[in-house]
C-alpha cells in the first residue's frame, strides 16, 4: 500500500521570513524613508522589503500615509510641490530616488493603477497600447499580440475580445477597471501599485479583481492600498500597518491577521481604533 | 469579561453579540456542572430520580451547543472577527463542543445509579465518588479559568489532569482485582469502571478547553504538545 503523508495544510502557503529575505527575493527595498509635506512629516523612518512576485498591502486608518508611501515607490509625489523625501527605496539594488534615475523610465517599470477608473476616451485598443505607442512600438502584429495578452491577463479578452475598436467609455465600471489594469501591464512593468482599485465597485466586480490580482502575482511583484481589511487578508500575502505616517507592524498576511504583535495593528483590525 | 476585551469595538452591536456568546457559554458551563454534580450525587446516594433528571435535563445542554454554535456562525458571516475577536469565536466554538461531551459524560454516570448495586458491591462506589470529586473540582477550575481567560490558572489546571490519570489507573487495579476474586461481580465492576473512564475522560475535555483558553489569550496553538512546550508561556 502506498503510504501518503499530506502536508500540513499551513505548509501550502510559502511563508517568508520579511527580515531575512535574499537579494533575488526583494522586489523593493526601502530604507529609511522620510517624506515631509511642508513641515508636516507624513512619513517617519519608513524601512521594509516588498518580495517579488508577491501581493503586499498596505492598511491603516485614513491619513495614515499608505497612500503617499505607494505614491513613492513610482515617484508621484514629485508631482507635489510642497513634498520633500530623504531616504531610499531601492528597485533591483537602484536607488530610485537617485539624481540620475529617468522617473519616466521607472514608471515604465512601475505600473499604477488609481481608485476610480481612468480609461483614455479612445477605444479599448487603443487605451491598453497606450504605453506602447509612447514608447516607439507601431508595428501592428506587437501591437495586437500586446492588446490579446494584457487583456486576457487583466481577465477582460472573453468580453471585449468583439468590440476592441468601440470607446473604453461604453464598459461597465468593474470591466473600466481591468482595462486600466491591462492598460498598465501591457508595458510589462515589474511591479503594479494598486491604490483603492475597488473602492469604486460593486461587490462582484470587486472579487473579479481581486481574483485577477492573485493570478497577477505570478508575473509582478503587487503592491495593494485599500481600506477594506478584509480584501487585504483575502489578496495579500503581507500586510503592513501603518498609522500615523510609522509602519506599526509588518508581516506575513496570516499572522497580522491571526495574531498580530502590536497592540494597535490588533486595535485596527478589530475595529476598536479610534 | 474586561479581560476578554470584547467592549471596545466601535460597533456597539459586535460588543454586544460577542459579550452575549460569553455569557451563554457561561451559562452552558454552569449546566454541565450542575449536571456532573448530580450524577455524582446521584451515585453516592443511589438517588434514581436524580439519575433520571440528570438524563432528561442532558437535551439542555445540548440545546446550548446549537444555539451558541448557530450565534458564532452568525458572528463569522456578519463581521469576519480577526485577531483575538477570530481566536475567541473559534475558541468557544470548540470549547461548547467539549461541555456538550462533559454534558454526555455526566449521564454515562448517571446510568450506574440506575444500575442498582446490590449492597455488597456499594463499596465499590466510594472510590469512584473519590474520582468524582476531584474531577467535578478540575471542571469548576476550568470554568473559573475560562470565566477569567487566566493563562497561568489554564496552565496549572492542565498540569493538574495527571493526578486525575493516576488515580484513575489506581481505581481500575483495584476494580480488576475485585473482578479476579469474585466474576460474578463483573457486570457490576464494569458499570463502575465505565463510570471511572467516563470522569477521566472529563478530565481529558477540561485538559482541552484549557488549551483553547490558552490559544485565545498567547495565539499559540498547545494541543499535542509537551510539558515543556507550556513552560515558555508562562
Amino acid at each position: 500500500m502506498i503510504s501518503v503523508t499530506p502536508k500540513k495544510l499551513s505548509e501550502h502557503r510559502v511563508k517568508l521570513d520579511l527580515n531575512n529575505l535574499s537579494p533575488e527575493q526583494v522586489a523593493l527595498e526601502i530604507k529609511n524613508l522620510d517624506l515631509y509635506y511642508g513641515d508636516k512629516q507624513a512619513l517617519q523612518n519608513i524601512s521594509m522589503s516588498i518580495p517579488k512576485g508577491q501581493v503586499t498591502a498596505f492598511i491603516g486608518p485614513s491619513g495614515c500615509g499608505k497612500s503617499t508611501l505607494l505614491r513613492c515607490i513610482n515617484r508621484m509625489n514629485d508631482l507635489v510641490d510642497i513634498c520633500k523625501i530623504t531616504g531610499e527605496i531601492n528597485l533591483n539594488g537602484d536607488n530610485i530616488y537617485d539624481r540620475h534615475t529617468d522617473v519616466a523610465a521607472l514608471r515604465r517599470k512601475v505600473g499604477m493603477v488609481f481608485q476610480r477608473p481612468n480609461p483614455f476616451p479612445k477605444s479599448i485598443y487603443e487605451n491598453v497600447v497606450y504605453g506602447l505607442r509612447i514608447t516607439g512600438v507601431n508595428n501592428r502584429r506587437v501591437l495586437d499580440e500586446a492588446v490579446e495578452n494584457a487583456l486576457r491577463s487583466a481577465a477582460l479578452w472573453n468580453e471585449v475580445k468583439d468590440r476592441l475598436h468601440e470607446s473604453a467609455l461604453g464598459l461597465s465600471g468593474g470591466q473600466q477597471q481591468r482595462l486600466v489594469i491591462a492598460r498598465a501591464i501591457a508595458i510589462e512593468p515589474e511591479v503594479l501599485l494598486l491604490d483603492e482599485p475597488t473602492s469604486a465597485l460593486d461587490p462582484i466586480s470587486t472579487l473579479t479583481i481581486e481574483e485577477l490580482i492573485n493570478d497577477l502575482k505570478k508575473q509582478f511583484t503587487v503592491v495593494i492600498v485599500t481600506h477594506n481589511m478584509q480584501q487585504a487578508a483575502r489578496v495579500s500575502d503581507q500586510t503592513a500597518f501603518m498609522y500615523m505616517g510609522d509602519l506599526i507592524e509588518y508581516s506575513d498576511t496570516n499572522t497580522l491577521f491571526t495574531t498580530p504583535v502590536k497592540k494597535k495593528t490588533e486595535d485596527y483590525i478589530t475595529g476598536r481604533y479610534g | 469579561m474586561d479581560k476578554l476585551n470584547v467592549g471596545r469595538h466601535i460597533s456597539g452591536q459586535f460588543n454586544e453579540d460577542l459579550e452575549r456568546i460569553i455569557n451563554h457559554v457561561m451559562h452552558m458551563g454552569g449546566l454541565v456542572e450542575k449536571q456532573l454534580t448530580d450524577a455524582l450525587t446521584s451515585v453516592c446516594d443511589a438517588d434514581e430520580a436524580l439519575a433520571k433528571k440528570v438524563l432528561s435535563n442532558d437535551y439542555l445542554i445540548n440545546n446550548a451547543e446549537v444555539s451558541i454554535d448557530d450565534e458564532c456562525t452568525r458572528i463569522i458571516a456578519k463581521r469576519q472577527p480577526a485577531a483575538g475577536d477570530l481566536r475567541l469565536v473559534m475558541a468557544i466554538v470548540k470549547t461548547i463542543t467539549d461541555l456538550e461531551r462533559i454534558g454526555d459524560e455526566a449521564g454515562k454516570i448517571a446510568n450506574v445509579t440506575l444500575e442498582s448495586l446490590s449492597g455488597k458491591h456499594k463499596d465499590l462506589l466510594s472510590n469512584l465518588d473519590n474520582l468524582g470529586r476531584h474531577v467535578l473540582t478540575f471542571l469548576q477550575a476550568t470554568l473559573d479559568a475560562f470565566t477569567r481567560m487566566d493563562v497561568e490558572a489554564a496552565i496549572q489546571v492542565h498540569k493538574s489532569d495527571d493526578k486525575i490519570d493516576r488515580e484513575y489507573e489506581a481505581l481500575i487495579r483495584q476494580l480488576m482485582t475485585y473482578m479476579m476474586e469474585d466474576p460474578r461481580s463483573i457486570p457490576q465492576v464494569m458499570s463502575v469502571i465505565w463510570s471511572a473512564r467516563a470522569l477521566e475522560r472529563i478530565g481529558d475535555r477540561c485538559q482541552n478547553i484549557c488549551e483553547y483558553i490558552i490559544y485565545f489569550v498567547k495565539g499559540k496553538s498547545v494541543r499535542h504538545t509537551t510539558p515543556e512546550d507550556f513552560e515558555s508561556l508562562s
